[in-house]
């Protein structure tokens, strides 16, 4: 159904972060994910759309080894970072972590000062040598998450007070004070409004500027208006994947097609 | 008519009630329950609720009033002159004895309420007959004492007629009055609501007035007793030396210092334990594991607080005397404030455990998925996000603890002693403020004296300390959680 040649000649081999190969999830008894292969391009936003329960987010995990926190669910295939795969036993799934940040459908910033949040990815993988040099990541990456401006001035309050959009980009600033290489993001507007999501598509777009970008999202405006790659999940299934544009405008697979245009959902 | 049979009555007659008006409210709308405000039970329980509950509410007043009343009527008969409030007092009690007597002797000889009337207090075989149905008379009867007696009882059987006629007399004024009531725009549901809303009140009233009663009987004791000994005596003096004689040494701060040594030994060893427990449990354990594990350490809790003082008494002091304190030059009793201390601890951990077991589960998934996601190890999110968010709840079980350690006297009595001492020494005998509420309570001493009394006042003193421990955890729980949610 879906041509993995056809892929490599779209993107073309040097820019490939992530290749994943036939990769199959299970939840107990239950495929959730069926012979995915697929290849995530570096400095791009990549947007997983599809129905509910149709696997993206249980791909999405799979790619920084979330899944392995869950006892039941087992994966099987190859996902590689770099050429490496990420599934080898010499890799400490700790390690991807810190390579590839995740940020949440929910935001959650811990029960810790804004200023602890953004620091905490940094003094747990020792990025900072001192203080002045751990005050230089807090700013960097606030700025990165166009928060700064608005909380400069009172970083050791709680991160629990700031507004719903602030928090989770309070979160993306958090997952970028570690210098990831991908950061991905499990439907991060989900749970705000229209103008903190907009704020967020906003800094997702700046965000490929330095990393590879895959973002799982219901919506299908926000794919289209943040990412350059876009795949469609179906019931497991990787139905298409191609470039954004295409994927809205001509669809090849009827699936797509149907889904986009509201009929499946 | 006794008590139960006429609550069976009562109740009987809310049954009814229940069942004549649920059949009314149909009838009313011709047997569509739709026309109805309210279900047609709801119509049932509001007569049910009209009969049962004033009849039972003038019951509980009648049987709390009753005999003061009896009592009083009775009293006049034998109070003469120049005869003091407590002879008076132990002529009412033998009144009280021969009056049931009487009845008892009525009910085993088959004797008629004429026959009773003929008994006087001359007839020689009284005292024996009245021992025969269980009632010791001390001294011959006296006949003012026996005719109270007797008046009492004739009271007592008046009163039960008039209680019996009055409360069924409510109870159907109650279910006449409900069942009149019910028409189709009738708001039973709301009635219903006003009683289960009345219930709770008072429940929760109970509770309340159940404290301040408890309290004020505590101040009014501790009032009476520093009538009797310097209050600045109480609370200055650093010696304990209760007297028989009277002239004893009252201060309170030896118990207070053990009380609160061996507190801060226990919580030393349950805090640690327990909470470590608490992580492993709720981070690291599988749930096989967990489901064997959690019961076997709450079976610690279950253990009465008797056994574990054998155990400090029998193995736990013997073995620290002879493998610590004597080698170490530090004391010869197996009694010690480090015995009860450790023992003590032990009981604690299942609470430390237990409760922070609960807070670190309830701290939601998304702190750890979002601590893993940056790359952190298990103990580095424990250590720096779960940890901290579940402080709050953590520092409650932690003072939950405190307030038992504080309250727990057999472990104290077994393992540290009776004695009141102000030592650093781990090693040596100590005792609490509870070990000693009760030995001064249990003592010979005549009641109205200050070593008796004092009890009241340490009593009092320990529920100050509990008090400020409680504020002090509601305030440290109130602050976190302001500051993280």
């Amino acid at each position: 159904m879906y041509d993995t040649k056809r892929v490599e000649s779209i993107v073309g081999q040097d820019d490939i972060k992530i290749s994943a190969r036939k990769v199959q999830v299970y939840y107990g008894d239950k495929h959730a994910i069926k012979d995915v292969d697929v290849d995530i391009l570096d400095k791009t936003v990549t947007a997983f759309i599809g129905p509910s329960g149709c696997g993206k987010s249980t791909f999405l995990r799979c790619i920084n080894r979330m899944n392995d926190t869950i006892p039941i669910a087992r994966i099987e295939g190859q996902i590689k970072l770099d050429g490496e795969d990420i599934y080898d036993k010499r890799v400490d799934p700790v390690q991807l972590r810190a390579r590839v940040g995740m940020v949440f459908q929910k935001p959650n910033p811990f029960p810790k000062s804004i200023y602890d949040n953004v620091a905490y990815g940094a003094r747990i993988h020792g990025l900072a040598r001192n203080k002045a040099e751990l005050d230089e990541i807090i700013e960097k990456s606030l700025r990165g998450a166009a928060l700064w401006n608005e909380v400069k001035d009172r970083l050791n309050e709680p991160g629990t007070g700031l507004s719903g959009g602030q928090q989770q980009r309070l979160c993306i600033a958090r997952a970028v004070a570690t210098s990831p290489e991908v950061l991905l993001m499990d439907e991060p507007c989900s749970a705000l409004d229209p103008i903190a999501t907009g704020q967020v598509e906003e800094l997702i777009d700046q965000l490929r500027q330095e990393f590879s970008v895959v973002i799982v999202t219901h919506s299908m405006q926000q794919a289209a208006r943040v990412s350059q790659k876009t795949a469609f999940f179906h019931l497991g299934n990787l139905v298409e994947y191609g470039d954004t544009d295409d994927i809205f405008t001509k669809p090849r697979d009827t699936r797509t097609e149907a889904y986009i245009s509201g009929r499946i959902g | 008519m006794s008590i139960g049979l006429l609550l069976l009555i009562v109740v009987g007659l809310g049954v009814i009630g229940y069942i004549l008006g649920r059949r009314r409210a149909l009838a009313s709308v011709a047997g569509d329950p739709r026309k109805l405000h309210s279900l047609p039970s709801q119509y049932g329980q509001s007569v049910f609720l009209f009969t049962v509950v004033p009849a039972l509410l003038l019951l509980i007043v009648w049987l709390l009033a009753a005999p003061s009343v009896i009592d009083g009527q009775v009293r006049g008969t034998v109070t003469t002159d120049g005869v003091s409030q407590s002879e008076i007092d132990l002529k009412m009690a033998d009144v009280g004895r021969i009056s049931d007597g009487l009845g008892a002797l009525m009910a085993a000889n088959d004797m008629s309420e004429d026959d009773l009337t003929a008994l006087t207090p001359g007839d020689s075989d009284l005292r024996g007959q009245l021992a025969a149905v269980g009632v010791a008379v001390g001294a011959d009867v006296e006949p003012a004492v026996f005719e109270a007696a007797k008046h009492k009882r004739s009271l007592t059987n008046s009163a039960g007629l008039i209680r019996t006629v009055l409360i069924l007399l409510v109870a159907l004024a109650g279910l006449a009055y409900a069942m009149t009531r019910i028409r189709p725009d009738f708001r039973a549901r709301n009635v219903s609501e006003a009683v289960v809303k009345a219930l709770l009140l008072g429940s929760s009233l109970i509770a309340i007035l159940t404290t301040v009663g408890i309290v004020l009987s505590l101040i009014f004791e501790t009032m009476h007793f520093f009538r009797l000994y310097p209050a600045k005596d109480f609370f200055l003096s650093l010696t304990w030396n209760p007297q028989f004689r009277g002239g004893s040494d009252l201060g309170v701060w030896p118990l207070i210092w053990g009380t609160l040594y061996v507190s801060f030994i226990a919580l030393l060893v349950a805090v640690p334990i327990g909470l470590l427990a608490a992580i492993y449990l709720a981070e690291y354990a599988t749930k096989r594991v967990r489901s064997v594990a959690k019961p076997l350490i709450e079976i610690l809790a279950g253990i009465p607080t008797i056994v574990y003082g054998l155990f400090a008494l029998i193995t736990v002091g013997p073995m620290l005397r002879d493998y610590f304190a004597q080698p170490l030059g530090l004391g010869n009793s197996s009694s010690s404030v480090m015995t009860a201390g450790l023992v003590m601890g032990i009981m604690l951990i299942p609470f430390v455990s237990s409760l922070s077991d609960d807070i670190i589960n309830s701290v939601p998934q998304s702190m750890r998925d979002g601590s893993y996601g940056l790359g952190a190890t298990k103990s580095e999110s424990i250590k720096q996000v779960i940890l901290p968010a579940a402080l709050p709840g953590v520092v409650g079980a932690v003072l939950l603890a405190a307030s038992r350690a504080i309250g727990e006297t057999m472990i104290v009595v077994l393992g540290a002693g009776a004695a009141a001492k102000l030592s650093m020494n781990p090693f040596e005998a100590m005792t609490t403020v509870t070990v000693k509420i009760v030995s001064q309570l249990t003592g010979d001493t005549e009641f109205a004296s200050p070593e008796t009394l004092v009890a009241f006042a340490l009593g009092l003193t320990l529920f100050v300390f509990t008090l400020g421990l409680n504020v002090l955890a509601l305030y440290i729980v109130r602050k976190y959680r302001e500051q993280y949610e």
